[in-house]
C-alpha cells in the first residue's frame, strides 16, 4: 500500500510547523519504502497534487479552536470539515473540495486520508521553535502517526 | 481510539474583518477592514547569513515561495555585487515564468472564474471550482490541473526542489539543465502557451458576450482611479522578472521610474489607528487619505496595474491580447477593478509564451551558470513582480553577509490602501437603506477585493484550509445588526 505521510504548515512559524516536525521525527523511525515522508506549506490545489497516485495519506498540520489546550492531537477524517466544503474560500479551495475535485476528474485518489492536528497556541510570531505546551505533544503525535501506519500492514 | 468532535475556526484571528457602520437612515457610514498581520520576521532574519534569505523568506508565504525565493536571490546579487552569468538569468526567468503559469491558473479558475461561470448571486454551494468544472466541462479541468503539474515539474527540474526552490545563488544558480530537460520544457511551454488561449476563449465566452457581466465589470462601483505600478523592461514592456518600476497616474501619464536601489525616494508607509497594516503610498504626491484620483498617492499593483503602467507586451499572442483588453475597455488606463482577472490571463499567456522563447534560447542549457561573487557584502535590494503585486526585498548586513536588517514590500502591501477603498465603495453602493443584507449582496462585495487575491496573513495551508472572512454590520447606535461569516464556524 502506498502510503505518504505529509507534514503541513510553515517551518518558520512557531507552532504553525509542528506538522512538518512531527513528520521529519516520524521519517527518522521510518525504514519503509512504501512509506514517502514529505512536507508542504501550500494547500488546496497543491495539496491535491501532493496526494494524488497514493492509496492512503496521513495529514499532520497545526490547528487552533475554539476551547482547545495548546497541545491537544485530534484525530480526524476529512469529513469532519465538510461544514466548510461548500462556502467558497476567499483564497483557495480547501481539502473536501479539493478531494471531490480530484475524485471529479478521475484522479487516483487515496482510498484512506486521516488527519492528526495539533492545537496551536502562537502562529503569528516567526520562530523556529514551537511553544513548550505544543512541543511536549509531538513525541505523542509521532506515535499516533507509527500506528496508523502499523495499521496498514495488517491489510 | 475515541472521535472527537471539534470546531475548528482556524486561527483564532487569523480572519479578515470587514466591520460597516451604519448612519440611522439604514446607509453606510463608515468600513474598516482588519487583518491579521505575522510578526516579527525582522527580528527573526537579523543575525542570519543573507545567503539563507532566499530559503527562509520563501517560508514567508505559502502561495508564492517562488517569488521570494527570486527576489531574494536577485537581493543577494546586489549585496554581493556581482552580475549573474547570462544562463543563469535566463534560467531563472525561466522558472518564474513557469510559476506564474501555474499561480495565474489557480486564481482563476479556482477564484476569478466561480463568480462569472455561476454568476454572482449563484448559491455558494455551487459558486466554487467544483460548478465551474460540472458546467464548463470536465476537459477543462483536466486542462487546469495538467498545466499546473507540468508547469510544477519545470519548477522542481530547474529549481531543485518542487514548490520551494533551492537553485538560487548570488551571482548565479545551482544547476544547469540537458538537453532532454530543456526539451521536455519547450513541450510544456508549448501546451502552456494554447492552455493561455483557450483561458482567454473561455473568458471571452463567458464574460464578454454576456452584457450584464461586461456591465458589471465596466459599472462605477467596480471602478478606482489610483496610480498604477509595476516593472518594465527596457522598451517600457511588462516584466515580471527584471527591470525598472514604472508609476503611472489615473490619467496615463508617467509619474516616475525608478530603479530599485531608488525605491525609498518613492514610496512611503501611512500608519492608521485601527490596524497593525501600513499603507504604503506615492512619496511624490502625498498622502491624502483613502481616496483616489491623481492627487491622491493611492497608487495599485496588480495584474491590471502591471499592464496600466507598461506600453504593452513583449511577446505576440499576449500583445494582440493586450490590445484586444483596451479596446474593448475604451482605451488606457483602465481603472475597473474586475478587470484585473482579464489583465490576469493576459500575463498568463505572456508567461507562457516567454517559458516557451527561453526554452528555445540557445544559451539556456549552457553550464556557465554561476559568477562567484568577490566583494565585500553590504546593501542589497531587489525588485520582481510577484503575481499579486511589486515585490521589493531589501538587505543590509556586516562586511561578513550577516543581516543587520531586513525590509520588505510584499506584493499584496502595496495594495491594502487600494482594496480597502474597493470593499468600501462596494459596500457603500450595495447597502442601501430598505435593502436586505443577503449572501449575494455580501459576494458583491467580496469580488471587490476578490480580484487583489489579498495574500493577507498567508495562513492559507490551515486547516480547514480557507481564509475566513467575516463581515460585521453596526448600526447608528453602535448595536451588531448582523453578522456574515464564511469559513468560520
Amino acid at each position: 500500500m502506498k502510503t505518504l505521510v505529509l507534514g503541513l504548515g510553515n517551518p518558520i512559524l512557531s507552532d504553525d510547523g509542528a506538522g512538518i516536525r512531527v513528520a521529519q521525527e516520524v521519517e527518522k523511525k521510518l525504514d519503509d519504502p512504501q512509506v514517502t515522508v514529505s512536507e508542504t506549506s501550500v494547500a488546496g490545489l497543491s495539496l491535491l497534487d501532493s496526494i494524488v497516485g497514493y492509496d492512503k495519506v496521513i495529514i499532520i498540520d497545526a490547528i487552533q479552536t475554539k476551547k482547545g489546550k495548546a497541545g491537544q492531537i485530534y484525530r480526524m477524517k476529512p469529513e469532519d470539515f465538510s461544514f466548510a466544503k461548500h462556502l467558497s474560500s476567499p483564497h483557495q479551495i480547501n481539502l473536501v473540495t479539493a478531494l471531490e475535485l480530484g475524485k471529479m476528474l478521475n484522479l487516483v485518489m487515496p482510498q484512506e486520508i486521516t488527519i492528526l492536528a495539533l492545537e496551536a497556541k502562537d502562529v503569528s510570531n516567526f520562530s523556529e521553535r514551537c511553544t513548550p505546551e505544543v512541543e511536549r505533544s509531538i513525541p505523542e503525535a509521532v506515535k499516533m502517526v507509527l500506528e496508523e501506519l502499523k495499521c496498514q500492514t495488517s491489510f | 481510539m475515541k472521535r472527537i468532535t471539534i470546531d475548528p475556526i482556524t486561527r483564532l484571528e487569523g480572519h479578515g474583518k470587514i466591520t460597516i457602520f451604519l448612519q440611522d437612515d439604514g446607509s453606510v457610514a463608515n468600513v474598516y477592514f482588519q487583518v491579521p498581520e505575522l510578526r516579527g520576521f525582522e527580528k527573526f532574519s537579523e543575525g542570519r547569513p543573507a545567503e539563507d534569505m532566499p530559503q527562509i523568506t520563501q517560508r514567508i508565504c505559502g502561495v508564492c515561495p517562488e517569488a521570494h525565493h527570486i527576489a531574494a536571490t536577485k537581493a543577494l546579487d546586489d549585496l554581493f555585487h556581482v552580475e549573474p552569468t547570462s544562463t543563469a538569468k535566463k534560467l531563472r526567468e525561466l522558472l518564474y515564468s513557469a510559476f506564474f503559469v501555474t499561480d495565474h491558473t489557480t486564481h482563476f479558475y479556482i477564484l476569478g472564474a466561480p463568480d462569472f461561470v455561476m454568476g454572482p448571486d449563484a448559491p455558494p454551494a455551487e459558486r466554487n471550482i467544483l460548478g465551474v468544472i460540472a458546467k464548463v466541462g470536465l476537459e477543462l479541468g483536466g486542462a487546469v490541473i495538467n498545466t499546473r503539474k507540468q508547469n510544477h515539474w519545470i519548477i522542481q527540474t530547474v529549481g531543485g526542489r518542487p514548490i520551494h526552490p533551492c537553485f538560487g545563488l548570488p551571482g548565479g544558480v545551482s544547476r544547469a539543465i540537458n538537453e532532454e530537460e530543456r526539451a521536455q520544457i519547450e513541450e510544456i511551454a508549448k501546451q502552456s502557451v494554447e492552455f493561455g488561449n483557450l483561458s482567454l476563449k473561455v473568458f471571452d465566452d463567458v464574460v464578454l458576450k454576456n452584457k450584464e457581466y461586461l456591465d458589471m465589470v465596466l459599472s462605477d462601483t467596480y471602478t478606482q482611479k489610483s496610480y498604477n505600478m509595476g516593472l518594465v523592461d527596457e522598451n517600457n514592456k511588462v516584466n515580471f522578472y527584471d527591470g525598472k518600476v514604472r508609476v503611472v497616474g489615473p490619467d496615463g501619464k508617467e509619474l516616475c521610474k525608478y530603479a530599485p536601489r531608488e525605491y525609498l525616494e518613492h514610496i512611503a508607509e501611512r500608519v492608521e489607528p485601527w490596524t497593525y497594516l501600513k499603507f504604503p503610498y506615492l512619496k511624490k504626491v502625498g498622502w491624502k487619505g483613502f481616496v483616489d484620483g491623481k492627487d491622491s498617492g493611492v497608487y495599485r499593483a496588480t495584474p491590471l496595474s502591471r499592464l496600466n503602467a507598461a506600453d504593452g507586451m513583449a511577446t505576440p499572442l499576449a500583445q494582440e491580447a493586450y490590445d484586444k483588453m483596451y479596446s474593448t475597455l475604451g482605451g488606457k488606463p483602465a481603472n475597473f477593478t474586475l478587470a484585473t482577472h482579464w489583465a490576469r490571463l493576459v500575463e498568463l499567456l505572456y508567461a507562457a509564451e516567454r517559458l516557451l522563447e527561453l526554452s528555445k534560447d540557445p544559451e539556456i542549457t549552457s553550464t556557465d551558470i554561476r559568477n562567484i561573487p568577490t566583494a565585500k557584502p553590504d546593501e542589497g535590494v531587489a525588485i520582481v513582480e510577484a503575481p499579486r503585486g511589486t515585490l521589493t526585498h531589501h538587505y543590509i548586513t556586516d562586511e561578513r553577509g550577516v543581516i543587520k536588517k531586513c525590509n520588505l514590500i510584499v506584493g499584496t502591501t502595496n495594495n491594502y490602501a487600494p482594496l480597502f477603498m474597493s470593499i468600501k465603495k462596494a459596500a457603500e453602493d450595495f447597502i442601501k437603506p430598505g435593502v436586505e443584507i443577503t449572501e449575494g449582496l455580501l459576494n458583491r462585495i467580496e469580488m471587490a477585493w476578490r480580484p487583489y487575491d489579498p495574500c493577507l496573513s498567508c495562513a492559507t495551508h490551515a486547516l480547514p484550509g480557507q481564509l475566513p472572512l467575516e463581515v460585521t454590520i453596526y448600526n447608528a447606535q453602535g448595536q451588531e445588526l448582523q453578522k456574515l461569516s464564511r469559513g468560520i464556524s
